[in-house]
């Protein structure tokens, strides 16, 4: 049993913790309180969608997207408090105008190991997705996607991680030097911080995000749905009981201030274009965070003597987080 | 023959003007304007909130170490336009403006009329002002009048990659503002396109998506560097005249002479 410390209490920090509570002796370090509302975790719409993201990303990360899936099943199964998830596909869709836009992203998907992308028809759409029957004449169909319900991970994960005997210590910072995190020492250090860490991490830089948490009773969707726009496209990621995440704006900024009406105005008029029942919907949250991103926008694992860093993964850590985790302690034998 | 590009008493190698958005991540924003060979960058300083919380961004535009021509990208009135290239100029250390006013929200289209206003509030501001505008003549001798010395006019709306919609209206444009400095911004989604502006005596282009969208962003950056440096040398040298009768371009020696 080694003596491990996780350095922020983000996405990559609790999977980190979840995976070593069971053998390892870890204590876990946040600035911020258990809730860690600074953490883009909690802002993430949390879809699990290589075959999306393949159009953006290079085609290695796609296929580890795709193998971490499996795995966020492994990991939920284990915690203390069920967490929504879901592989129902996405469905993606253009208005008649822009359907330039959706041949440009179906040329754009990367061949994923024996998953595609089916074309649908208006009745096809009708068939998934009942209450967006005659908004689309086209779109298309991922099937092998997922997603799951990020804040309902972050609770249920807090709650599994106290039973497991990890000790948590909030509102501290702290100074890594060598196998010492303050006045203790570790065997293993695991700096999980994002963005938290730029001050020590060269090439670091946050990609600003901006999201929309709607309560909308008069919505019903089956699986998340993106929009291809030419200036906004969306996603509108349905969680339980009629709440949606819709994002997310991408803005190379290093503000991390509220959001603003123009990106406001975007998403919401974006999103009630795909279905007019959002119009009547509660606005539970608009939030904006740094996503934490190297120049390359790959996740990157270094090893210093005892200390790990795991970071950068850009607006895919719900999608490599169990994968790129998994890996960078399988190399130290944790 | 002046064979370098001239921006308001600057000259520059390159033809080819590249912006800097919508690359899959920086890197390859890097590496594509390097191998476009392009000595201008254009940049948009809106949504980045502030100068020091886009500072990442900057540093990485910076080490490419090349000119930087601010844009007024996304701005939909003079007042909007004009205190954003005041920010600019702060910022980036430039007088130069690319003005960019949009007048329709779907295709982006530039408001020619705002666009004389601002051009003449920044001219009167001392900027050197570059405007982004249709292939309208009238709207083009009237930016020249308020001393323009560069013209921006569209191949196509932003970002739709259709080429030269209009050859005429550019032609004409080209024909009667024979010394100005004229660059197709907008709308150009092929090399060929791109080879195609310059033919008409275009001084140069300037795109973002037709390298940014590319499926590989760096190799098209290379075909346009290289479309760019054929459409000039095709202007240079002179065209042959198009005709509509065959002629044949290899001497018939041996042939008797009533055959020909």
């Amino acid at each position: 049993m080694a003596k491990v410390a996780v350095i922020g209490f983000g996405l990559v920090g609790r999977l980190a913790a979840l995976m070593l509570a069971k053998t390892h002796q870890v204590s876990v370090f946040e600035q911020g309180d258990a809730n860690t509302v600074d953490s883009a975790g909690t802002l993430a719409a949390a879809m699990l969608a290589p075959l999306a993201e393949s159009v953006i990303c290079e085609a290695d990360l796609a296929e580890q997207g795709l193998a971490a899936i499996p795995l966020w099943q492994g990991v939920l199964a284990e915690l203390d408090l069920p967490v929504m998830f879901q592989q129902a596909g996405t469905l993606v869709v253009a208005h008649q105008q822009d359907r330039g836009d959706l041949h440009n992203f179906i040329r754009r998907l990367k061949p994923l190991a024996g998953h595609s992308a089916q074309s649908l028809n208006q009745t096809d759409i009708a068939t998934l997705e009942p209450e967006l029957a005659g908004r689309f004449s086209q779109g298309v169909y991922l099937p092998c996607e997922g997603q799951l319900d990020n804040l309902a991970f972050y609770a249920a994960s807090f709650k599994t991680l106290k039973r497991l005997g990890v000790q948590f210590h909030f509102h501290t910072k702290v100074n890594i030097d060598g196998n010492q995190v303050g006045n203790d020492t570790f065997d293993w250090i695991v700096d999980c911080r994002g963005i938290g860490a730029k001050a020590q991490m060269q090439g670091l830089r946050g990609v600003r995000g901006e999201v929309a948490r709607i309560y909308a009773p008069e919505v019903t969707l089956n699986r998340p749905v993106r929009l291809m726009h030419p200036r906004y496209p969306i996603y509108i990621a349905p969680k339980p009981n009629h709440e949606f995440v819709i994002g997310a704006t991408e803005i190379e900024s290093q503000d991390a201030g509220d959001v603003t009406v123009r990106s406001t105005l975007e998403l919401l008029s974006a999103a009630y274009t795909v279905h007019s029942g959002f119009a009547e919907g509660r606005v539970l949250a608009l939030r904006a965070g740094l996503r934490p991103a190297f120049d390359d926008n790959r996740p990157k694992v270094t090893r210093d003597g005892a200390l790990i860093r795991i970071n950068g993964l850009y607006r895919h850590g719900f999608l490599l987080a169990p994968l790129v985790v998994k890996n960078a302690l399988t190399e130290v034998m944790l | 023959m002046n064979c370098a590009l001239t921006i308001y008493g600057q000259s520059f190698e390159s033809r080819l003007l590249i912006g800097s958005a919508l690359y899959p991540s920086p890197e390859v924003m890097q590496a594509s304007i390097r191998a476009s060979g392009s000595q201008i960058v254009t940049v948009s300083l809106r949504r980045q909130n502030s100068v020091a919380a886009g500072q990442d961004f900057w540093d990485l535009i910076k080490a490419l170490d090349l000119t930087i021509l601010p844009n007024t990208a996304g701005c939909h009135s003079v007042k909007e336009a004009v205190t954003l290239a005041h920010m600019c100029r702060e910022v980036f250390d430039t007088d130069w403006i690319k003005l960019e006013l949009i007048g329709d929200e779907y295709n982006l289209q530039p408001d020619p009329i705002a666009l004389l206003e601002a051009t003449k509030i920044l001219i009167d501001d001392g900027f050197k002002v570059l405007p982004y505008c249709t292939d309208d003549l009238v709207i083009c001798q009237r930016l020249a009048e308020l001393g323009c010395e560069v013209l921006m006019p569209w191949g196509a709306p932003i970002g739709t990659g259709k080429g030269l919609l209009n050859p005429y209206a550019l032609r004409t444009i080209r024909e009667r503002l024979s010394e100005m400095t004229l660059i197709v911004d907008a709308g150009l989604g092929l090399p060929s396109h791109a080879c195609q502006a310059l033919e008409l005596g275009y001084d140069a282009v300037l795109l973002n998506s037709a390298v940014a969208g590319a499926g590989c962003p760096e190799t098209m950056a290379k075909a346009f560097r290289a479309a760019v440096e054929a459409g000039r040398f095709s202007y240079e040298a002179g065209a042959m005249i198009e005709r509509d009768i065959a002629a044949p371009s290899t001497p018939t020696l041996g042939m008797p002479f009533w055959h020909q």
